[in-house]
């Protein structure tokens, strides 16, 4: 019985230590492209869906010995999985990670594979060097900025028209259309207070327009005195009484917990306008007839003071450090950013491409174009923001939406909810950075 | 005689033990181990990427700071105490109906228990958003009836009354477990009470109640249980809003444990739910405890 006690351990032993070995020697790029599965993971609305996985089947076509596993779906519980995932060493090979993401999951730069090590499959002499810092902590190269994107204004022009008026190019001329159409009950725009968080955004562009002053830096010191965020919660409050938005309560009664591009009353034209990132608007563009949404003026103070609007990656692709199969998930990565034809296919989907080979090609075969290019082109003109990484946290989110529902709902008023979320804040981003 | 049971060829020592293995297992993989590391990273300031740091019980102190942890605590109280004596009432005036002898109540019965099987799903969701959103089913009916539209999704109290409605549409579990133990009371009682001119509802109170004591009390504590780890139906109805009035104890596991990656803190909460439900399930015990032996 000793016996065979001690040769089951000792083959046990030989089995877990080969594995361990074999798993190390798998691990580190050797330059070769071998057969093998890689799983791809990306968010999105049904646009990019379409598009990435045309871009799957492009690259089956080049290289069907690497075969790619999609894993995709909405934004809301994303993170969640990913988190999961990511703590559970199941992460797939290649992620479309969030800015934030690399606060979260890679606060010491490894908690993603080290893209400097795989330059022999991925070129990345085709990006800016500001743009491929944004996906570097610790000086770690963790991820590869897709795009650079900034939330604009989109509207349905056929309610515009139909009502006769133009978009707003300042925040009174915006105030002055909620007057307008309340009458019509309908609404010049609408925000959502969820895991977008639209409504702190464009409140916080207003505030940075007026003060001067940025909300959060870029190592997550809070920017924003506790009267600034009470001027942002009193704005928020103005678009809720002057009819330009709907209040938290009329949202949730008429949507129920559906996302805003599926509301009944964004498809029915009772919203006419939203906020939203320029590379995320094709799912907004889909829930309207073709051409009926269209990019509006960034909004500005009656001085012609433009500044305060924000821009930031959009999304970027990382490689999970326990991936087996480097080489080829850097392959496949190079494919997405670079590949002429599959930009041809992938279009602006994730925003206009940071990688100039791509963009170029978008350029050429005449697909820059659209609202992702029109919003892009706005914020171009404009004296932009980088938005912190810290200011997209889940966290920092909750602080946001908790303090705007209860102004909403008027279980505070905007002093009392300044306060609050000024502490709350502090204590958090001191929290973090320790 | 004694009948001799001869050990068959291949039976030894560790058989029983080699036959049972799989529970054993599985139940110290997936039962014994998670409970204990659970109950260890509670201890630990844990973000699920980096290695724990061993804090003691600061979780547990921090707890009591929480305004968020003494909300959802709350938020889960109410909805305990809302649903579970409803869905018991509710259950059993099913079981009873469908007690009856009908032609076809196997079908009927079938078809009350579905609900149950598809649980609180994407497709239920969107159902329910037909059902109690703004212009939603039940808002047409109310104002057709002259009652007037309700705000259910926007209002604190309408929130928490459409998670309730979706767990009471879905009696069926409580119900085949009352409908069994009907069909278990010996027709003769109810014969002889009748001949002693006892009518249906002194039948009721006098037999069908009584020799029910222990069933409804089993499904009082299944369903206590149940209420108290809520986390579906707010998660995917509500989002646990507004104003965090559906926020149960079980959402905030979930967001501290995978949206702010908070995984020490979301252990020991869950640590803190385990003994505060298993104190209210013996104190059931222990006051219930004369009623029942009293039955048997």
């Amino acid at each position: 019985m000793k016996k065979y006690l001690i040769s089951a351990v000792s083959l046990c032993s030989i089995i877990i230590l080969s594995a361990c070995s074999n798993e190390k020697s798998k691990n580190l790029p050797d330059g070769k492209l071998n057969p093998c599965t890689i799983r791809f993971s990306w968010w999105g609305g049904d646009d990019r869906h379409k598009a990435t996985l045309d871009a799957i089947e492009l690259w089956n076509k080049i290289h069907p010995e690497i075969e790619i596993v999609p894993e995709y779906g909405g934004w809301d519980g994303w993170t969640e999985k990913v988190s999961t995932q990511l703590s559970g060493g199941t992460a797939p090979d290649i992620m479309q990670i969030n800015y934030d993401w690399l606060i979260s999951f890679s606060p010491d730069g490894k908690g993603f594979y080290d893209l400097s090590k795989l330059s022999e499959h991925l070129d990345l002499t085709v990006f800016d060097s500001d743009i491929l810092s944004f996906g570097k902590v610790d000086n770690i190269l963790n991820a590869v900025t897709v795009s650079v994107s900034g939330r604009g204004m989109f509207y349905n022009s056929d309610v515009y028209r139909r009502l006769n008026a133009e978009y707003p190019k300042t925040w009174n001329e915006l105030f002055e259309l909620g007057e307008k159409f309340r009458g019509e009950d309908i609404y010049p725009i609408d925000l959502d207070i969820q895991s977008g968080g639209t409504a702190w955004y464009l409140a916080v562009v207003y505030v940075q327009q007026q003060t001067g002053r940025i909300f959060l830096s870029m190592d997550g010191e809070l920017g924003f005195t506790e009267e600034d965020i009470k001027l942002a919660l009193d704005f928020y409050k103005e678009l809720e009484n002057k009819h330009v938005i709907r209040t938290i309560d009329i949202r949730t009664d008429e949507d129920g917990s559906a996302a805003l591009y599926q509301s009944p009353k964004f498809i029915d034209g009772t919203i006419a306008g939203v906020l939203e990132w320029g590379s995320s608007v094709g799912k907004y563009e889909m829930a309207l007839p073709e051409g009926l949404l269209e990019a509006g003026p960034m909004l500005s103070d009656d001085n012609g003071n433009s500044t305060g609007w924000m821009i930031k990656p959009s999304v970027l692709y990382a490689i999970s450090k326990d991936t087996k199969y480097p080489d080829e998930a850097a392959a496949f990565m190079n494919f997405l950013l670079n590949d002429e034809k599959c930009a041809e296919v992938l279009g602006t989907t994730r925003g206009i491409p940071a990688s100039h080979t791509a963009e170029k090609s978008l350029e050429l075969s005449g697909k820059l174009q659209g609202l992702v290019q029109e919003n892009d082109i706005l914020l171009e003109n404009l004296d932009t923001i980088t938005i912190s990484p810290y200011m997209e946290l889940a966290r920092m989110k909750s602080f946001y939406n908790d303090a705007i529902e209860k102004v909403s709902y008027e279980k505070a008023n905007t002093s009392e909810a300044a306060h609050e979320m000024y502490i709350s804040i502090n204590e958090y981003l001191e929290r973090i950075r320790r | 005689m004694k009948k001799i049971y001869h050990n068959p060829t291949g039976v030894k020592k560790y058989t029983g033990l080699i036959f049972i293995s799989p529970f054993i297992v599985g139940f110290l993989l997936f039962t014994l181990y998670p409970f204990v590391s659970s109950f260890l990273l509670g201890m630990t300031d844990y973000n699920g990427i980096s290695p724990p740091e061993f804090t003691g019980f600061s979780n547990y102190i921090s707890m009591f700071e929480d305004e968020k942890f003494r909300n959802s605590l709350f938020v889960t109280f109410r909805y305990s105490v809302i649903l579970v004596p409803l869905k018991l009432v509710i259950s059993l005036i099913m079981a009873l109906i469908l007690n009856l002898e009908i032609r076809g109540m196997g079908l009927y019965r079938t078809i009350f228990y579905i609900p149950s099987i598809l649980g609180s799903n994407l497709a239920v969701v969107i159902m329910w958003q037909f059902l109690f959103t703004g212009d939603g089913l039940v808002n047409q009916f109310l104002e057709f009836i002259g009652i007037g539209a309700v705000n259910w999704y926007g209002n604190e109290n309408g929130s928490l009354s459409i998670i309730v409605f979706l767990r009471l549409w879905e009696f069926g579990s409580a119900m085949i477990i009352f409908l069994n133990a009907l069909r278990e009371i010996p027709p003769e009682y109810y014969d002889a009470a009748k001949v002693d001119g006892c009518g249906k509802m002194c039948a009721f109170f006098s037999i069908t109640l009584p020799m029910l004591k222990d069933v409804i009390f089993l499904n009082l504590i299944l369903q206590l249980i149940s209420a108290m780890q809520e986390f579906n139906a707010p998660y995917m109805i509500t989002g646990g809003g507004p104003m965090k009035s559906t926020y149960t104890i079980g959402m905030l596991i979930y967001d501290e444990m995978f949206k702010y990656h908070n995984s020490g803190y979301a252990n020991a909460v869950s640590w803190v739910l385990f003994v505060i439900t298993t104190v209210f399930v013996l104190l059931l015990f222990r006051f219930t405890g004369s009623h029942r032996e009293g039955n048997q």
